[in-house]
């Protein structure tokens, strides 16, 4: 039984993990190349919930439509919010970037309350079940796994095999020599941040595939402070070791779970944040740049 | 002649004394206006029951002023003034506003937030002042545990939540034994948990399990697995609306199924059927109060009780036309049933004075839209109001407990989830 609990929760933990860290890949693409802190990721998320909320509520069409346009809807934003504030914040204190991406946080949750309201809002988009002899599983769930790891690998392929993906990384490693070999820097600021804002917008369109009810303008802070977490676990900067981090997050919260329901007397559910920060810990103390990090 | 100078200057002394501490005069305090307000929440994650409290508190002052005429108080009729700030379902901001309407908006009253967290985060700024505090927000017990004297309770408290649930499933299978808890950790849910598991025990239940999940949690998949294993027959639980939303959507998904589910505030508002569609088939929650509930001014008679305010209809009208267009729930009608108390308190006591209401306030007991309201004389704690029990059953909620109120016979067992998902209803 113990076993088959286990197994359970660590497949459970296994997919929602590789949408946290699909969801962080953004964060730690921003960071690594303009070493920008974006403190408004959450508000980002939200909104994609929002775009595959409308999606499936107003146009009655299936949430996977809204993966393309959650994205498209994500770049336009990046883009616009880098030319008319992040851009020119670029070479300021850094306190000054952190301010404005938590401006824009806010703004993106007033409008979006503006539009929706500030009621919880939700949808059960059900095409069926899996029932595997340990857990049962929705089919939109697998979807959402599925989905995630091809966001992964389409993004590793672009930054290994395109040139702007090549001249990205190059700018990572070494701003100005990247300068000196032609490539344009604020364009490639532009592009990250654009990128960055995408891939998160569109990641809460995949995160509804998980879990489709409890939307609200307000919902982002929770996903904020965990891909903080998967970023730093993952190693900032890496957008690959932030899914690494997404995954051993979702596992490390599920598993954990069953293994403490074995303690008497105290509830399991509450420690297992206090599990995954403890493991969190270790790791960065044998490894202080995080999994995939760079020195 | 020195003493009558004396006597003079002492009579003066006394009469000046009498203005200034407003000994009960209620000529010489009654003012132009009675002024209620305080925080709640508009924005934040309280944000839905807030507005709902909001407006049912507009709804109840608009009610007094345009149709009973004011608050009868030394003679005169004055009307009430709300005023409210937005505290963003945050603790820190409802004590600093309480402290805002107390000091510069000068109210008699104070108006809670919603939540039971934000209304116990409230109270000392209230009693530290000695103004009377309406709680129309808060359900958990421990409000009125800790001697606040100016505090009242307009909900059932959270002890009694599934009371109602516990004597209906025992009377619809009285060989049911195996209950499941799973309840949010936070203050309300706790005393709701507390109340329930001491009603089980007394019922005879077996609980085979007892767990709370943390606030704010977005996935509930561990707990409900390790829930699924106990297999109960019944699942108690819930706290808020957006975790009793993901507990109804998650129960689903791991095709947890069990003879009844019962979560306390979720499935009383209209948006859980909307948002879970036919997953909330079934689902059954307690509430305060409901549309077509039965109390007006007839049933208040025959009861021998004083009946205030609008019948169900007007105050249902009433409560759209300030909220442009929204459906009332329990929460507006909680709040609207504060402002009938204080209004009649304040008359009763023909005094605006704390200490005179508050005492007023615990002789009161009368009717209205919401019910009975009735509150312990020292604590506060409501005791007077019932709760219902709904069930959502083809897309609507229908009352199913107790059965003097009941619109429609409860949907037991509840059908299977695999059923469900076919389209099968309680209908």
């Amino acid at each position: 039984m113990l076993l088959q609990q286990l197994s359970g929760n660590l497949t459970q933990g296994l997919i929602l993990g590789a949408i946290y860290g699909m969801a962080t890949m953004g964060l730690n693409l921003i960071f690594g190349v303009m070493k920008i802190v974006n403190v408004g990721h959450g508000a980002f998320i939200m909104l994609g919930t929002f775009v595959s909320f409308a999606i499936f509520t107003y146009l009655g069409l299936t949430p996977i439509v809204a993966i393309p346009l959650a994205f498209i809807v994500g770049f336009a934003l990046g883009s616009l919010f880098f030319y008319f504030i992040i851009g020119k914040l670029t070479n300021a204190p850094e306190l000054n970037s952190l301010l404005a991406t938590f401006a824009i946080g806010m703004l993106i949750e007033e409008v979006t309350k503006f539009i929706f309201g500030s009621e919880w809002r939700g949808f059960t988009w059900d095409v069926g079940r899996v029932t595997l002899p340990f857990t049962v599983l929705p089919i939109t769930k697998i979807y959402a796994f599925i989905i995630s790891i091809l966001v992964v690998i389409a993004l590793y392929l672009w930054l290994r095999m395109t040139r702007s993906g090549t001249a990205l990384r190059a700018v990572v490693e070494d701003k100005e020599g990247a300068r000196v070999c032609g490539i344009n820097v604020d364009r490639m600021y532009a592009l990250s941040f654009s990128i960055g804002i995408g891939l998160t917008v569109m990641s809460g369109v995949i995160l509804t595939f998980f879990i489709s009810v409890g939307l609200n303008p307000y919902m982002g802070g929770a996903y904020t402070l965990r891909a903080f977490v998967i970023a730093v676990l993952g190693g900032l900067g890496s957008p690959l070791g932030a899914f690494f981090g997404g995954v051993i997050f979702g596992l490390v919260e599920n598993g954990s779970y069953t293994l403490l329901s074995l303690i008497p007397g105290i509830e399991p559910f509450s420690l297992t944040r206090f599990v995954t920060f403890f493991i969190l810990l270790i790791i960065l103390l044998v490894r202080p740049t995080g999994l995939l990090g760079v020195k | 002649m020195k003493g009558r100078w004396l006597f003079c200057m002492a009579l003066i002394l006394l009469f000046l004394s009498a203005g200034s501490f407003g000994a009960g005069d209620a000529l010489a305090q009654a003012p132009d206006k009675i002024i209620i307000g305080g925080p709640i929440s508009f924005s934040g994650k309280l944000a839905k029951e807030g507005e709902q409290g909001l407006r049912g508190t507009q709804a109840a002052v608009k009610w007094i002023n345009e149709v009973y005429g004011g608050v009868k108080i030394g003679g005169k009729k004055v009307p009430i003034e709300y005023k409210y700030y937005d505290d963003e379902s945050k603790r820190e901001l409802t004590t600093s506003y309480i402290e805002r309407a107390i000091t510069v908006d000068k109210v008699h009253a104070v108006m809670s937030p919603y939540s039971s967290p934000l209304v116990l985060a409230g109270a000392p700024v209230a009693e530290k002042y000695g103004v009377v505090y309406i709680n129309h927000g808060g359900a958990s017990d421990r409000i009125h545990e800790q001697g606040f004297k100016y505090a009242v309770q307009c909900y059932v408290p959270g002890s009694r939540y599934h009371v109602g649930a516990l004597d209906m499933f025992k009377k619809l299978d009285p060989k049911l034994k195996r209950l499941a808890f799973v309840y949010e950790d936070d203050e309300f849910a706790r005393s709701v948990a507390r109340g329930a598991k001491a009603h089980a025990e007394k019922l005879g239940y077996t609980i085979v399990f007892d767990r709370f999940y943390p606030k704010g949690a977005t996935d509930l998949t561990p707990i409900l697995s390790d829930l699924s294993a106990t297999k109960p027959d019944i699942i108690l639980g819930g706290g808020h609306f957006s975790d009793t939303q993901l507990l109804g959507k998650q129960i689903a998904d791991l095709g947890i199924d069990v003879k009844a589910i019962n979560l306390v505030v979720g499935p009383a508002l209209p948006a859980y059927g909307e948002t879970l569609g036919k997953l909330a088939e079934g689902i059954m929650g307690p509430a305060h109060w409901e549309r077509g509930a039965k109390f007006s001014p007839d049933v208040a008679k025959k009861t021998g009780m004083k009946w205030i305010g609008p019948t169900q209809e007007e105050y249902r009208k009433l409560f759209k036309d300030v909220s442009k267009g929204v459906e009332p729930d329990y929460h507006g009608a909680s709040a609207a049933s504060g402002v009938f108390a204080l209004v009649l308190s304040i008359e009763d006591a023909n005094s605006i004075q704390s200490d005179k209401v508050r005492y007023a306030l615990g002789k009161l007991k009368f009717m209205s839209v919401y019910g009975i309201w009735d509150v312990d004389d020292d604590t506060g704690l409501q005791i007077g109001h019932s709760s219902i029990d709904l069930q959502w059953q083809g897309g609507k909620k229908v009352i199913v407990w107790p059965e003097e109120a009941a619109t429609a016979k409860p949907c037991y067992p509840r059908p299977t989830i695999k059923d469900i998902i076919a389209g099968k209803t309680c209908k």
